[in-house]
């Protein structure tokens, strides 16, 4: 063994290191693993790097485990199926067959919101018609459920299940079968490129202060060098958004819509009407963009939350208040009350799909998942797509070790890319990729265009341009005009400044929405929330993760959506007002910061003044 | 009908700690409740007249002992060898006795050699039915079992501070001194000695009236931006000075040491309370400059007063966890504090 | 000393101390509620006996590491995949309950029992490790009893130092009461040492030491012997969670001045 109190970089020489562990990388290690060895333990692909053993294939997760961080998902899980054709899902926790689905539309009961003319004029004629009709079952006093759920949304005959449990599921499986390793706790600092070839990629540096410098204990971080480097970040992985800096998007692509989802895990009261396989979908409160979702698992149990969307054009992007509104909604409330919050946490998603789509290979790499621009935005699904591209590139990795050709890029293409082109996943995310350019103007235009989209299968598309995050962002007095004065709005501003805390709070509170009643079982602090069921882990000796690059340019920013935006309340008012502070202890790597940042990055409009990079740890929770 | 042993060793000087006294007040307790029940005590030391006259007052049938220069001092071999000799002259069936280091160590490997059963962290007892149920507790203090069981001999080691100690007058008593051969194999372990750490003065001490207790922002970037370590350590060692207060810390605290972070120098992991750490037992608890979560407050089970000072009306002393939170600078609050202690010291040891 | 020790570690997993847990009666027992689902770790304490060992491994050549684990197999499996990275090791699994009801005593043989079946432990220079006690359990007891079953009349309980000199003698300083130490000498191996926290930081992730355990965790898992482990004459009447919510009376917006005679006040009443 080699003395890792050395300062010198060790390398380590496999064939294939995947970079995350998530439903793509699951696929694509689930399918590869079963090609690896036959029944009787026999190498049927052998490695190039050792040579007389199997294929050396190793995946490097951030998180402290494969499962930590919560997150609820409805899916057809038509690939999963493939992948799984005796998929019985009560043996996974937290899984259950979709029985019964809705969608349904939210009216605003405190008045609060900011609803259009138009939705006004549409909410009142809802209320009139409960009136007029109140044995009419789908039109309530607060919300209109929709008789009729479009195909293209439907997930009937899906699975609701959550991301943790599966990708534990998947992973103890993997591990199980002996022939893939997933080390968790390990971040990728970035990939190793050679002459435009990527050879594999470096892991974080240990031991070193907040800023990255070395400090006691330092350890440089290894290179994993490796035949072919497989990408499945994520839609915030560093790795992923590295590369499309080196070797850019493709004509016209871009990612410019994301959403951050926040969600829950919550204990349903004994009394629950709500059967296992129940699965809400709602939109149009606490804002009219927000859309939010309730998926009910066996034992009680229940996962929902809300998306809070870039065209939400808000300078006070809050989810935390925002959920507990939602959840107050008296079409949910009915349920929810007597629940008890058994978890929490937050993710982004990168929201442009099709639009959004990398090269999905090129030398020595490979792309998979929602990283890579899987997901449907119509349809609203990912994971299915996600772990469908990770079989697709493993099918195709399987091609080449056999025929024993290495993994450059027209390799790759041939046996990867192709594959994806002609698959469902490609075809119905050209359908999708206009889908929600109608959110780009307002939120009816958004709902039209989706309709138009969906029920014409993508001939006809609702038109918008695709504005860049950060050009979406009015300032406080421009958001706030007619509601907050501008002298009411520079006390709350100074305020929350002197106090150190985002200003969101005091807005919400100025703005017409009334406190939040805690109870200490559901409805609690955020604070409280991030320690309920699960805490933030941040071991020591690493860098800091989020990065403010120009202080010139948080000097001169009004707006500060990162701390407002900060999910976890890890951003805070810096000294003086100038570049804002970030805690890495409270961090939960949501992701959110560098897509709410409003100031665009020197020399590079496409991302913006905050930089999220690979870092350890984040949020632990059990219930997820 | 239950044979119960009381046993307790000497200290240094020949007398029996605190803790001894009060599991005798258990044992007399547990006799007197168990019909039928017969009591008889067993000391271990270096001499043990000096202990045996101290609890001659409380009614053993009888007194055995194992005494001589081995068993003077703290030694797994030959005390695992002391106890077994005694539980087993005595014919006891249940074995109550003070949970000291020294007992903690050497009790379970008696046990093994009689093929009793041990419990440890035994913090109550019932007696309904004439049928002993102890409760302690499980997963570092987070939920508390009342458990029975059926194997005997059974070794009860009971936590401090639960039983008020036993209080009666010195006697003389007769010691029926029990011989113990020890091979060279039980000596091979030679005790050198005591060794105060190098926070001699700053650690959790179980006789002090108050817990203070220091949180990781102590070390954090204060209101001005600036970490204000050097004057944190002075506030807090003045505040220990004028009220004798044991020093405890949370997890996060003491963990910087070892991720290369300012410390306070008076602070080591032997401070930490919470669920990797030390539950105390202390009547009151000030906890400063933390947050109040979960595994730390779990160190505060057996504190009866918490008050708290955060700057965060929403930390986790707030949901129920304090009795009184202060909203303030802690800085600002001690600095007060000591001010207003003035040179005195405020609290004496209990 | 050239030949080094044979250090034997015994730890398991315990739930993520930062996990809600909720007793539940279960057919066997108490129980904890979810408890396959919650997240573990490995005990704290039998962490920093592993790291002690590992760093004693490194200064004493030719020692050897083994890490003995009761627990579920499966649950195994995952931490193994946090811990392995941490320290080189030789995994021996038992494959039983780890929850913290079951009896010490069952725990401590069926531990023992494995540690004699290793393969090529050189019993005269055998230190057996482990935690001062478990997280779950919360005994102080096992490791004792594991001494006992492996005929070992040397064992320290709450040891935070360990100093080996040349002759294989060593010195051991064990917590004690009023925060002090009981500073001992030990003529050597064999030993048990139940250790506190140590003065070792955990370990950085090191991928390589990874690889190298991995070699040997997937073998040891699917050799691991079941083990019934239970608690043989105990009956649990019942489980409960401490009710412990206080009316808390919040002071804000007052003067410190005020605060600090508010505290003085009740410290001295």
């Amino acid at each position: 063994m080699t003395d890792p109190m050395k300062h010198e970089r060790q390398s380590m020489d496999i064939d294939i290191v995947c970079v995350g562990f998530g439903p793509a990388v699951g696929g694509f290690l689930t399918t590869l693993s079963r090609a690896m060895v036959d029944a009787n333990g026999q190498t049927l692909l052998e490695s190039k790097t050792t040579p007389g053993l199997p294929l050396q294939v190793v995946c490097y997760e951030r998180a402290d485990d494969i499962g930590f961080g919560v997150s609820g998902v409805v899916t057809k899980g038509r690939s999963l199926r493939q992948t799984f054709p005796d998929l019985d899902l009560s043996q996974i926790p937290m899984a259950h067959r979709v029985e019964h689905e809705k969608v349904v539309y939210l009216m605003d009961p405190i008045g609060a919101s900011r609803r259009s003319w138009l939705l006004r004029i549409a909410d009142g004629c809802a209320r009139l018609a409960h009136k007029i009709l109140p044995f009419v079952p789908f039109i309530q006093e607060h919300a209109v459920e929709l008789p009729y759920i479009p195909p293209f949304m439907s997930k009937e005959e899906g699975m609701v299940l959550s991301i943790g449990q599966f990708n534990q599921w998947v992973g103890s499986q993997l591990m199980g079968s002996g022939t893939v390793q997933i080390w968790p706790g390990m971040p990728v600092n970035r990939a190793l490129t050679e002459n435009g070839k990527v050879v594999g990629v470096r892991l974080v540096d240990q031991g070193t202060d907040k800023s990255g410098k070395p400090d006691a204990g330092y350890m440089p971080g290894m290179d994993i060098r490796a035949q072919l480097t497989v990408l499945g970040d994520g839609p915030v992985g560093p790795v992923g958004r590295e590369l499309n800096d080196q070797f850019g998007m493709p004509d016209g692509n871009h990612q410019r819509d994301w959403a951050v989802g926040m969600k829950a895990v919550v204990e349903l009261p004994e009394d629950t009407p709500l059967k296992p396989g129940t699965v809400l979908h709602t939109f149009g409160y606490p804002e009219p963009e927000i859309f939010g979702f309730l998926y009910v698992y066996p034992n009680r149990l229940a996962s929902l939350g809300i998306f809070i969307p870039t065209w939400m054009d808000s300078p006070v992007r809050t989810s935390y208040r925002y959920l507990q509104y939602w959840m107050m909604h008296p079409y949910l409330w009915r349920y929810l009350k007597g629940g008890t919050l058994k978890s929490w946490g937050a993710k982004t998603l990168q929201e442009s799909g099709k639009r959004g789509e990398t090269i999905l290979a090129g030398d020595g790499y490979a792309r998979i998942g929602e990283g890579s621009g899987s997901t449907n935005v119509l349809t609203g699904s990912g994971v299915d797509e996600a772990w469908a591209t990770g079989v697709q590139l493993a099918e195709g990795v399987i091609e080449l070790a056999k025929a024993g050709k290495p993994f450059t890029k027209e390799n790759l293409d041939g046996a990867y890319v192709r594959r994806r082109r002609a698959s469902w996943v490609e075809k119905e995310g050209r359908i999708a990729k206009k889908s929600r350019d109608g959110f780009q103007t307002d939120f009816l235009a958004g709902l039209f265009g989706m309709g138009l989209t969906g029920m014409t299968g993508g001939l006809l598309n609702f038109p918008g341009t695709i504005k860049r995050p950060y050009e979406r962002v009015p300032s406080y007095e421009q958001y706030y005009r007619g509601k907050i004065s501008r002298d009411e709005l520079n006390r709350i501003k100074k305020e929350a400044r002197a106090a150190n805390v985002a200003v969101h709070d005091a807005l919400l509170d100025a703005s017409g929405w009334p406190k939040v009643p805690y109870d200490g079982k559901l409805l609690v602090s955020h604070q409280d929330a991030l320690l309920l069921g699960g805490k933030v882990q941040a071991a020591g000796g690493y860098a800091d993760h989020v990065l403010f690059l120009n202080p010139r340019l948080c000097e001169q920013c009004e707006t500060k959506l990162c701390i407002s935006m900060c999910s976890a309340q890890a951003i805070t008012h810096g000294e003086n007002d100038g570049v804002p502070q970030f805690d890495r202890e409270k961090c939960i790597h949501c992701g959110a910061c560098f897509w709410n940042c409003v100031k665009p990055r020197d020399g590079d409009p496409e991302q913006s003044n905050i930089d999220f990079r690979a870092g350890s740890g984040g949020l632990h929770s059990a219930e997820n | 009908m239950e044979k119960i042993l009381y046993l307790a060793h000497t200290q240094p000087d020949g007398t029996l700690p605190k803790i001894a006294f009060e599991v005798l007040s258990a044992a007399l307790e547990l006799t007197q409740k168990l019909s039928g029940a017969t009591l008889s005590a067993g000391l271990i030391g270096g001499d043990v007249q000096t202990a045996a006259n101290a609890i001659a007052g409380a009614g053993a049938a009888k007194i055995l002992g194992v005494a001589g220069p081995d068993f003077a001092s703290s030694r797994y071999a030959s005390d695992a060898e002391a106890l077994q000799v005694l539980i087993r002259q005595s014919g006891a069936t249940l074995v109550i006795a003070p949970a000291t280091s020294r007992f903690s160590r050497a009790m379970p490997g008696a046990a093994y050699r009689l093929n009793g059963r041990t419990d440890t962290h035994v913090s109550g007892f019932e007696t309904d039915g004439g049928k002993l149920s102890i409760q302690r507790w499980y997963y570092r203090q987070r939920m508390m079992a009342t458990m029975t069981r059926t194997t005997r001999p059974w070794i009860l080691l009971m936590d401090s501070g639960v039983f008020q100690p036993w209080q009666g007058k010195t006697g003389t008593a007769s010691v029926e001194l029990v011989p113990v051969a020890l091979t060279e194999k039980a000596k091979r372990t030679q005790v050198l000695g005591f060794q105060a750490p190098a926070v001699s003065q700053q650690t959790i001490r179980p006789d002090a009236e108050l817990l203070f207790v220091a949180g990781a922002g102590w070390t954090k970037k204060q209101s001005d931006g600036q970490t204000h370590v050097k004057e944190a350590e002075q506030l807090i060692l003045d505040f220990l000075a004028k009220t004798q207060a044991s020093l405890g810390s949370s997890k996060s605290l003491v963990d910087q040491s070892t991720e290369g972070a300012a410390v306070l120098s008076c602070l080591s992991h032997l401070n930490q309370v919470g669920q990797t750490g030390s539950t105390p037992r202390h009547p009151k608890g000030l906890a400063t400059c933390c947050h109040g979560e979960e595994p730390h407050v779990v160190g505060w089970r057996f504190i009866n007063e918490r008050r708290a000072v955060n700057l965060d009306p929403n930390c986790g002393w707030a949901q129920g966890k304090a009795d009184v939170l202060y909203v303030a600078d802690a800085f600002q609050v001690m600095k007060k504090v000591n001010e207003l202690a003035g040179k005195e010291c405020v609290v004496q040891a209990k | 000393m050239s030949s080094g020790f044979h250090i034997v570690v015994c730890g398991s997993l315990v739930p993520d101390p930062l996990q809600t847990l909720e007793p539940i009666a279960g057919p066997a027992g108490p129980a904890l509620k979810n408890e396959m689902m919650l997240p573990s770790v490995l005990d704290p304490w039998a962490a920093h006996a592993l790291y002690e060992a590992a760093h004693l491994a490194k200064t004493a050549a030719g020692s050897k590491v083994w890490l003995v684990s009761l627990g579920p197999k499966a649950k195994l499996q995952q931490l193994m995949m946090t811990i392995a990275q941490k320290a080189p090791f030789e995994l021996v699994v038992v494959d039983g309950s780890a929850s913290g009801f079951t009896d010490p005593f069952e725990a401590a043989a069926a531990l023992a029992s494995a540690i004699e079946k290793i393969p090529g432990l050189d019993r005269s220079r055998l230190l057996v490790f482990g935690g001062c006690a478990s997280a779950s359990r919360d005994a102080s007891v096992t490791m004792q009893m594991i001494g006992e079953q492996l005929g070992i009349a040397d064992q320290f309980l709450g040891v935070d130092e360990l100093t080996v000199q040349p002759s294989g003698a060593f010195k051991v300083l064990e917590r004690i009461e009023g925060g002090q130490y009981q500073a001992s000498e030990c003529a050597g191996a064999p030993a048990v040492l139940a250790w506190a926290t140590g003065n070792l930081p955990e370990p950085p992730n090191n991928p390589q030491v990874g690889m190298a355990n991995m070699r040997g965790i997937m073998p040891a898992l699917q050799k691991a012997q079941p083990a019934k482990v239970g608690a043989e004459g105990v009956t649990f009447a019942k489980v409960e969670l401490p009710q412990q919510k206080r009316e808390t009376r919040i002071v804000k917006d007052v003067p410190v001045e005020e605060i600090a005679k508010e505290i003085i006040t009740w410290i001295k009443g």
